[in-house]
C-alpha cells in the first residue's frame, strides 16, 4: 500500500543530508577548488540517497534479485562513481564522457539481467533485445548530450529542477500503473537532486570568485546533479515500463520532457532576464508531465482505485464489464 | 544331454535376471500433469477478515511413481506465474507486478522433490519450493494415489495443501498490507501415463 507520509519522510531526509552534508563541507574549507566542489555534490547526493533509501527500506541487495535491486545497487553507484571521476580536473574531457556513454550502454542491459526479455523462452528474440537496448540507450545518450550541451551554454539550476520534476512525475506515474516500490524509489532522487542543485546555487551566489581556487563555480556541481539525476529518471521509466505497466509513449515523454529546456535558447528567449529563463524552462517541461500524470491518474482511477476499496466502483466493474 | 541341462539352466538364470531388472526398471511409472483434469488454486486474505481466492492457469509438472519403492518416487511441478487469475483483470495485473509476483523477472514457481515416503492413503514429499527467485524447503503431504484406467490410458491423482509465508520468499514487506501473509495454496493433480 503506498504510505505518502514515509515517501515525505524519505524526501525529507534525503534532502535534509544533502544540503547538511555540503553546507558542512564548505564550512569546514574556506578555499574551494572545482572538483572539491564536484565531489561534494556527488557525496552529497550519496548520502542523501543511502538515507532517503534506508527510510524506505530499500536495502542494497546482493546478488540483485530483481529490476530495481540492480538500479539501486549496480547502476546508481556505478553512475556517482563516473560523475565523481568526470569532476576532477585532471580527467580530460573524452575521458569522462567515454566512462559516461560505457554507462549509458551497459544500464539497459543490467536492468533486464536473468528476466524474461533475455531468457531463452523470453518474450523477446535476440534482435528484438538488442534493438530495444540499443533505442534506450540511443535515447539516454542524445537526453544526456543535449542536456550537458544546453548546460555549456546557458548554464542555470533549472536544468537539475526540470530533471526533477520529470523524476518525481515518472516516480508518482509509475505508482499509478501498479509498480509501487519502484515508483517510490524515484523520491529520494529528487529530494537530493533538487536539494544538492539549490545548495550548489547558494554557495555560488555567497562566494566571490576570490576564496575559489580557479573561478569557475558555476560549470562544476551541476553537470554531476544532471547526468546523475538523468540517470535516476531513465532507471525509474526504465523498470516501470519492462517490469511494471507503464506505457513505452508515456516514458518516452517524461524522459524527454527536460529537453523542452532547449526552447529558451531560441532568440525570443535567449536574453532574458536568468530569472526568467528558468521559470519559463520549468513551465514548459511542467507541460506534459502534467498531461502524462493526469492520464495516469485517470487509468488508475478506472483500473486499481476499486482494488483499493471503493465497492460502489467494483460492482459496477462486476455487473456492467470491463 | 548335460550340455542341454546347462544351457537351458543358463537361458533360465539369463532370464530370471533381465525379467527382474526390467520389473524394478518398469515399477516407476512416469506420469504427465493432466492440465484439463487438474489445477492449482490458492486463497490469502484480505484485511485479516475474509479470503481472496485465485488460481494459475497455466501449470505443467511430471511425476514418477515407484510403488514399490516409494522413496524413488519424484514429482516436479512448475506454475507459469503470469497465468495468475482472481477474476478481476486489473488485480491480475497488479499481482503480476514486481510488488508481487514480479512475472517478468521470475517467470515461474516451482517444486522439485527431493525425497519421498509412503504414509497411509499417500505420501509425504520434501522438496524445494521456488517462488519469486526465492527457494525453500517444504514438505507436502499428497494425498491420493489411486489408479485408473480410462480407456487404455492409467491415470492417478493427489490433492494437497500448502500453508506459505510471503515474505518468507522475498515479497516486500510493506506491499503486504490488507493482502495477509500467510497464502494457503491448493492442488489437486491428475497425471496421465507417458
Amino acid at each position: 500500500m503506498p504510505d505518502p507520509l514515509l515517501y515525505l519522510k524519505a524526501t525529507g531526509v534525503a534532502a535534509i543530508v544533502s544540503v547538511a552534508f555540503a553546507l558542512a563541507m564548505t564550512r569546514a574549507r574556506r578555499c574551494v577548488s572545482t572538483s572539491w566542489l564536484n565531489s561534494v555534490s556527488v557525496l552529497g547526493l550519496s548520502l542523501g540517497l543511502g538515507s532517503g533509501y534506508y527510510v524506505l527500506s530499500l536495502r542494497l541487495a546482493w546478488p540483485p534479485a530483481n529490476g530495481l535491486d540492480r538500479f539501486l545497487t549496480i547502476v546508481v553507484p556505478a553512475a556517482l562513481i563516473v560523475e565523481l571521476l568526470a569532476g576532477f580536473q585532471r580527467v580530460p574531457r573524452w575521458f569522462a564522457w567515454t566512462l559516461r556513454m560505457s554507462l549509458v550502454v551497459a544500464i539497459p542491459r543490467i536492468l533486464v539481467h536473468g528476466s524474461v526479455y533475455l531468457s531463452d523462452a523470453g518474450d523477446w528474440t535476440i534482435w528484438q533485445a538488442v534493438w530495444t537496448m540499443v533505442v534506450c540507450s540511443a535515447l539516454l545518450a542524445g537526453t544526456w548530450c543535449l542536456l550537458a550541451w544546453l548546460y555549456r551554454r546557458s548554464p542555470g539550476v533549472s536544468i537539475p529542477l526540470a530533471l526533477s520534476l520529470a523524476t518525481q512525475s515518472a516516480g508518482l506515474t509509475v505508482m499509478m500503473a501498479g509498480y509501487i516500490k519502484g515508483g517510490a524509489a524515484a523520491f529520494p532522487f529528487v529530494a537530493t537532486i533538487m536539494a544538492t542543485a539549490m545548495t550548489m546555487k547558494l554557495l555560488n551566489r555567497r562566494m566571490s570568485s576570490s576564496e575559489t581556487n580557479d573561478g569557475a563555480l558555476e560549470n562544476v556541481p551541476i553537470p554531476a546533479t544532471i547526468g546523475i539525476g538523468l540517470v535516476g529518471l531513465f532507471g525509474c521509466l526504465f523498470i516501470g515500463l519492462f517490469f511494471g505497466r507503464l506505457s513505452s509513449g508515456n516514458a518516452t515523454a517524461m524522459l524527454v520532457a527536460p529537453l523542452l529546456c532547449w526552447t529558451t535558447e531560441t532568440p525570443l528567449f535567449r536574453h532574458r532576464k536568468p530569472w526568467l529563463v528558468g521559470s519559463l524552462r520549468l513551465a514548459l517541461v511542467a507541460i506534459p508531465l502534467v498531461i502524462v500524470l493526469a492520464m495516469a491518474k485517470s487509468k488508475f482511477d478506472r483500473e486499481m482505485a476499486p482494488l483499493l476499496g471503493n465497492a460502489a466502483e467494483m460492482r459496477h466493474e462486476i455487473f456492467v464489464g470491463q | 544331454m548335460r550340455r542341454y541341462i546347462s544351457l537351458w539352466i543358463l537361458t533360465f538364470v539369463i532370464g530370471t535376471t533381465v525379467c527382474g531388472s526390467g520389473k524394478s526398471l518398469l515399477a516407476a511409472d512416469v506420469y504427465a500433469y493432466d492440465p484439463i483434469h487438474s489445477s492449482v488454486g490458492f486463497k490469502a486474505r484480505h484485511l485479516d477478515i475474509s479470503w481472496i481466492h485465485g488460481r494459475f492457469n497455466e501449470v505443467a509438472g511430471k511425476f514418477s511413481l515407484d510403488r514399490e519403492d516409494p522413496s524413488k518416487s519424484t514429482f516436479e511441478l512448475t506454475i507459469k506465474a503470469d497465468s495468475v487469475d482472481t477474476n478481476n483483470k486489473a488485480r491480475d495485473e497488479h499481482l503480476r507486478q514486481p510488488d508481487y509476483f514480479d512475472t517478468k523477472q521470475f517467470p515461474t514457481i516451482e517444486f522439485k522433490s527431493t525425497s519421498t515416503k509412503a504414509i497411509k492413503g499417500g505420501y509425504e514429499v520434501t522438496g524445494n519450493f521456488t517462488m519469486h527467485g526465492k527457494t525453500n524447503k517444504v514438505t507436502i503431504v499428497l494425498m491420493g494415489g489411486k489408479e485408473h484406467n480410462f480407456r487404455g490410458t492409467k491415470r492417478v491423482a493427489f490433492s494437497t495443501e500448502l500453508s506459505l509465508k510471503r515474505s518468507d520468499y522475498g515479497f516486500d514487506k510493506n506491499a503486504i498490507g490488507p493482502i495477509g501473509d500467510k497464502a494457503l495454496i491448493f492442488i489437486d493433480c491428475e497425471g496421465v501415463r507417458k
